[in-house]
Order: structure tokens, then sequence, then C-alpha cells
């Protein structure tokens, strides 16, 4: 009786299962893909949970497409004006005065204002955006189109948030304008349906060059459902991961964009023994070693890492800024030394006393764990690399893939393999300023070397960009002390991750610039420049 | 008979081959990358060059051991409970039926990841979550039989000649059941195994990079469209044959035992 009942379940299963996918078939083979010149289907991932509103981070790691930014970069990473005509700095570094084009109008069609950037800046501070704006203190509108805003102390990387908030107009911002964004960027919204697509049209109302294609829709797909849609011919353009990579898809050609979208273990700086306000550990005997450190970080082969876990997509990475305007390139070093990392540990004391394969100091072992968020496959991948190339040397990793809810627990005690990678200085500050140790995801190492702070203090008390970058770059290497590799090495960078994306033959999608840390639509930055070729 | 002992020793060999094989075998090689399957890697090697016939026996042996204690652990609530409700009066076999209808009303699979879930995933809390939601069916017979036996006469008489409930239940109760438990013991282990392959599955348990079957399975389903067949075919296939062996042993072993099944 029962054998006859499954059977029967099994069937009407069965039955069920193939309805389901003949629906889903007819559906997807629906929209035409014949004839959709100045029409673009985009499976480029990154939906936004929190909507498309710039005051709360919307668009910091690319263009925000609904809404234009005061300054924008170009495809060399330069600051250029976009909805500012031009802005000047006091002497003290402390009043910034933007002034505005007067031509541009919201896709509503009223015009934009002063007004509007005030109301915007005013609004993102109290939202308490992702964009750091703590040092602002005030802004206000002079007349129609100039700006001022004073800063409580000078910071040369203000300018970015410049280029990273949006302007949203004061007269049509509610409650619900994540979801129903106005704007005066190149697009305006026209439906989103969350988790599966957003359709976007071009707005009439842009005033800066107007991009060639009338409508775009993003699918909102995993990584292998972007795949799939890639090979049936169904989008523009999806984005892959790199085990993909190697299979050829008929009609479309894959471009690799170099990135600083970067990966690295992040290692505890300091002694154990101290907690946190919130009772948890910081430090770690074994990594506090900068001989450890130092051997770890010459004796991975990243190229081996790029070819083997990357497909050969990826560049080495030696800080959290590798190849834009602010790195030093005197950070780079020769890696994949085994002897030299041996040699090292050696001269430091580090010995196998015990014949166990692991090498001690006094009473101390050379081992220590690493965490890495167990959803992310290339972190698993690195992970277990690394942990396997670093043995030999004699000290053990052990590696743990944990939710980043348990991650936090542990991090401040333990190494961990994060991410980087902003188009904003100010992230290197972040990371490596004392003054962040233990804030959030940045410094969880608790790294402090009082000369890097004093660097990264000139860079930000800069008077303009290009004065900063010298800090900067000293900030990293000096000659003889700085936060990188050949400095004091409180992390080990490993890759740069190319973000590689499937493209149809004759869609050209411009000179990508450099893409920072995976979220929003980097590639869509430069979506001006987007054209048929053929 | 013959193909019972081949089962066994198809077990024990997957068991005593995780000690002799060699932990090297799993370190990443990225030399020898997506290698299909040769004689030299027999199921192949996955995308870090890992040898997958290495890992797919890891993976296997740890699945046994959780089902192992998971179907220990189990069989013995079973036991306990089945018992206690056919002794112990009305009342508790009505809190303890009661108890059984509850955890059969939802599946399985459900309570497990809760369980397992809220003990914070992990080897031991998939092993707690086995142990503590495959035992219903098992003590729903256990009682029954506790039921049948208790009525027999050789316990009739000893209660009357003064004996106590315990001397009653360890003496004469309990010899009976050992053939039901071991049976039912048995045929816990794969349902154990797959549930716990199919919690590994989902993510809620061992640590991503372990050689759990089931976090072998679910890695593969990443690959299964760029053509790495055997990533997913010999370790799924293993679980199949492994699953499909103890439920053998099981049917066997209780056809020697129960009387009435006998002579089949």
């Amino acid at each position: 009786m029962s054998k006859k009942f499954f059977g029967l379940i099994a069937i009407a299963v069965f039955a069920f299962s193939i309805m389901l996918a003949g629906c889903s078939q007819s559906k997807s083979s629906q929209p035409n893909v014949e004839n959709k010149k100045d029409e673009l289907v985009l499976a480029v991932g990154g939906e936004p949970d929190t909507g498309f509103d710039p005051t709360t981070g919307w668009g910091r790691y690319g263009s925000p497409l609904f809404q234009s930014t005061l300054l924008k970069r170009d495809n060399e990473l330069n600051i250029v004006n976009d909805l500012a005509t031009s802005y000047n700095v006091s002497e003290d570094g402390k009043v910034w005065t933007v002034t505005l084009r007067e031509d541009v109008k919201f896709s509503d069609g009223q015009p934009l204002t002063a007004a509007d950037v005030k109301f915007t800046f005013e609004t993102a501070l109290k939202n308490g955006s992702v964009v750091d704006l703590n040092v602002l203190e005030k802004v206000e509108a002079k007349d129609e189109y100039t700006v001022t805003f004073t800063l409580k102390e000078a910071q040369s990387t203000f300018v970015n948030s410049f280029v990273a908030t949006g302007i949203v107009p004061k007269h049509a911002y509610g409650e619900d304008y994540a979801e129903n964004p106005v704007g005066s960027g190149p697009y305006q919204l026209v439906q989103w349906d969350k988790g599966q697509q957003l359709i976007v049209q071009a707005n009439p109302e842009y005033y800066d060059q107007k991009p060639s294609f009338q409508k775009m829709t993003f699918l909102f797909l995993s990584e292998d459902a972007a795949f799939a849609a890639a090979q049936a011919g169904n989008v523009d353009v999806a984005a892959i991961p790199a085990a993909f990579s190697q299979q050829q898809v008929p009609g479309m050609r894959l471009e690799a964009v170099k990135t600083v979208d970067n990966r690295g273990i992040v290692f505890p700086y300091v002694k154990s023994g101290n907690v946190t306000e919130d009772g948890l550990p910081i430090g770690n005997d074994v990594t506090a070693d900068p001989a450890i450190r130092h051997a770890i970080n010459i004796a991975i082969d990243r190229e081996a890492l790029i070819d083997g876990v990357l497909e050969g997509y990826g560049s080495p990475a030696y800080t959290s800024v590798d190849g834009l305007p602010w790195w030093n390139p005197e950070t780079v070093f020769k890696d994949a030394d085994l002897d030299g990392a041996k040699k090292m540990l050696k001269d430091s004391g580090w010995k196998d006393t015990d014949g166990d394969g692991t090498l001690e100091k006094g009473s101390l072992k050379a081992e220590f764990t690493l965490y890495y968020p167990a959803d992310d496959a290339i972190r698993q991948s690195l992970s277990i690399a690394v942990a396997d190339m670093i043995k030999p040397l004699g000290i053990n990793i052990t590696i743990e893939g944990e939710s980043w809810d348990t991650i936090e627990q542990k991090m401040y005690s333990n190494a961990v393999l994060m991410g980087w990678g902003s188009h904003d200085p100010h992230e290197m500050y972040n990371v490596y300023s004392s003054k962040f140790a233990g804030v959030e995801y940045y410094n969880t190492g608790f790294y402090e070397n009082k000369k890097v702070d004093d660097y990264f203090e000139k860079a930000l008390r800069a008077a303009n960009e290009t004065e900063a970058m010298a800090f900067w770059k000293k900030a990293q290497w000096d000659g003889t002390t700085g936060l990188s590799a050949k400095g004091d090495a409180p992390w080990a960078w490993l890759v740069n991750i190319d973000h590689l994306y499937l493209v149809k033959d004759g869609l050209d999608i411009g000179k990508q610039r450099i893409h920072p840390h995976g979220h929003g639509w980097p590639v869509t930055n430069n979506i001006e420049d987007w054209k048929w070729t053929e | 008979m013959i193909v019972t002992v081949i089962a066994v020793i198809f077990l024990l060999s997957i068991v005593v081959g995780r000690f002799l094989l060699d932990e090297g075998r799993i370190a990443t090689n990225l030399t020898i990358r997506n290698a299909p399957p040769s004689f030299d890697h027999l199921f192949g090697t996955d995308w870090l060059g890992r040898d997958m016939f290495t890992r797919t026996i890891m993976g296997l042996s740890l699945s046994m051991g959780v089902g192992l204690i998971g179907a220990i652990g189990s069989a013995s609530i079973a036991l306990i409970l089945g018992m206690a409700a056919a002794t112990m009066g009305k009342m508790v076999d009505r809190m303890i039926s009661w108890l059984i209808d509850l955890f059969l009303s939802v599946p399985h699979l459900v309570t497990l990841i809760l369980i397992a879930f809220t003990l914070g995933g992990g080897f031991k809390g998939i092993v707690i979550g086995i142990a503590l939601t495959h035992w219903p069916s098992l003590a729903r017979v256990i009682r029954a039989e506790v039921m049948q036996i208790r009525s027999a006469e050789f316990v009739q008489v000893s209660q009357k000649m003064g004996k106590s409930r315990w001397f009653i239940a360890v003496q004469h109760i309990f010899p009976h059941l050992i053939p039901q438990v071991l049976v039912g013991f048995l045929l816990l282990f794969p349902h154990a195994i797959l549930h716990e392959a199919a919690v590994t599955f989902l993510g809620l348990g061992l640590s991503p990079h372990e050689p759990a079957i089931g976090i072998i399975l679910s890695e593969s389903m990443k690959y299964l469209s760029s053509g790495m067949w055997w990533l997913a075919f010999f370790p799924g296939l293993c679980l199949l044959i492994v699953v499909r062996t103890f439920d053998t042993i099981g049917e066997n072993l209780r056809m020697l035992i129960d009387p009435t099944r006998a002579h089949d």
C-alpha cells in the first residue's frame, strides 16, 4: 500500500515539476531577442537592499544612475565637474564653496538648485549615510547656485563625498523615495520588482552627454542563472564568476575588468590579553610577532592563487589600494619566497623543537585560526589554498568558515579573510588608522603606528587631493616604516579580483575604470560611452 | 546472507580506508585542478586540485560517524520513552504518545534544521539534532511491543509474585526488545546519514571546507554547468550505495530475527 502511495506521489511530483519547468521556459523566451538596438538587458547582480536613496548610501560604489553628483571621477579616476562648475577650498581647508550648473533639471522638470544640495547633505547627515559625513558641520545655500560646506576640521578626502552623494530633490523627497527615486541622472526608474528586475528609461531632461540606450533592464539573477541566461542569448551583459570563464558563449565575448576589489588576511596586530568594550578578546600572541606576518607575506605565491582560484583573472595585491592614484608602487615585493620566509622565521627564534612539523618559540606554537565567511566560495578557496601554502613553513593555519555574526565575535583575536577596495583614499585611513581600531570592520587587528597616523593626519589636513597624495603614499611606505607588507605588515594582501562580464558581440562598453569592491553597478559608471559598433 | 556479509565488508572498508588514505591528498594542488577521473585520481579532482576519491571516503566516514552517534542517541531515546510509556501508567503513556504524535506531525528535516540552527550548527548541532528527531516511530513500535509483552503470562505471574516494576522491566521486558531495537537502529542509520547530508547540503551544518558528503554535493552544484560531472556523480552515487547497503543489512537482520518472516 505505502509503496503504491509513494509511487503515486513520485509521479505527481515529477509531472508537476515538468509543468513548472515548462512555464518558466516559455516565460523566459518571451522577450524578443532581436531588434532592441536602443534597449539593453543586463544581469550584473548588485541589487541594493535599501533601495536607491543616495542619502543612505546608494551609489557610493559607482554611478547612482538616477541621480547625479556634484563631482565625478573620469575613466582615469581624476575628479572632474558634474553638477558643479567649480569648487574651491578656503585657506584653512574648512570652508568648501561649490558653484552649480544653472541648466540642470530633475526628471520631473523642476530645476536643481542650491537648496536641493543643502537638503541632500543635511538629510544624509541625519540618515547616517554610509558615506562618512561626520566632519561636516553645516551646509548653506549662498544663492540659487552656490553652496558652502563648513567642516569641523580640515579634511582633504571630503571631496569624495561630493563624488559619492547623488543630489535628491527637496520637493520630491519622501518616505518612499528609495523606491521611487527622482533625480537628475541619465536614467529614470520605470519599474522595480524587488528580487527580480529593474527597468529604467533615459531621462529626457539629462543635461550631459545622453546615453545611446533608451531603456535598460537589470535582471537580478544568481551567478549561474546569469550565465545560463547569457548562453540562451537573453542578456546583453552578464556578470559571471571566474569558474565559468573557461567556457565560450557563442555571440558573446569575455571582458575582464581590473579592480581594487581585493582580498587579504587581516592579522591581530597586538598581543592577547585585552578585551573590547563588549568583552570580546583582542589580540593573538602568534600573529603579533612581526616575523610571522612578514614570513607569511613573502611565502604566499600570489600568481598561483590567481591561476588556481581565479582562473587567471586577477592581479596580485600588495596593499588595499593597488593601482589607484594614491598607491605607492614601492610597496611591491618579491613573493613565493619560501626559503626567505623560513630564514626569517629562524632568525627571529622560531624552531621546530618537538619535531611535529609546527614551529615553536618558547611555549608558543606557530598556529592560529583564519576565519572566512562561509557563503563566499572565493574566500573559502583562498583560505584553503593559503593555509596549504603556508604549511611547509611550519605555520599551522586552521581554517573556519562561519557567518559574519560569528566572525564579528572572533575577528579581533583571529585572522580573518576580508576584502576592501574603494575610490576614496579615506578607506585606507579607516582600515589602518589607530582611531578606527575595533570600529565596525575597520582595523580589526588594532594596528597602530604613530608615524602612519601622522602621515594620515597630514594627508587629511592637506589643502587638496594632489597634495594629500604624497602623504597617502608615505603612509604605505616611507623608506623605513609604513602600513604595507614592507613595513609593519598588519595584513597579508592576496589578490585583486577581476570583475568578469560576458558582453554581447558588437556592444562597446567603453573603457572601464578600475572597479571598486563589488557592490552596486560599477560597470554602468560610463554608460554614456556604451554603444553598438555594428 | 552473502549480500549482508559483502555489505558489512564494504562499509568497514570505508571506515578503515579513511585512516589508510593520505591526508596530503586532500591538500590543495593547484597544478592538477579540475582533472577528470583517471587511475591517479579515481574520482577526479576538484577546482583546487584536491583528490575527490579521498574527499568522498572522508566525507562518507564522517557521515557514518554522525549517523552512528545520531542513531544510537535516537534509539536510546526511543527505548526509554517507549518503555516508560508502556509501563509507567496511563498519564505518562498519554503524555509520551502525545509527544510522539507531535514530533511525527512535523517533518523530520524541519525540526532537524531548527535544532541544528539553535545549537549553532557544527558537528555537535547536527548529531544532537539527528538524535532528537529520529526517535518517534521507533518509540511507537517499542511501546506497542512492551504493551504486548506486559500482558504475557510470565509477566503477569511475575507481577503477582510481587516483583518490582523495575525488575520486570529490566529482566522480562527488555530482553524481548533487543531485536526490535537493533533492527530499528539499523534502519534509522541510512535515514540519519541522508538527513545529515541534507542539512550540510543546505549549509546549516559543518564548516564548508570540511569533507562532508552534503557539502561536497552542494559545492559541485556550482560546477555542474561548467561540465565537471565527476564532482557530483561519484560522491552522490557513493552516498546512495552506502544508504542502500545499510537498508539491506537492516532488512536482512529483520528477516533473521523476526520469527514470522524467518523463512522468507
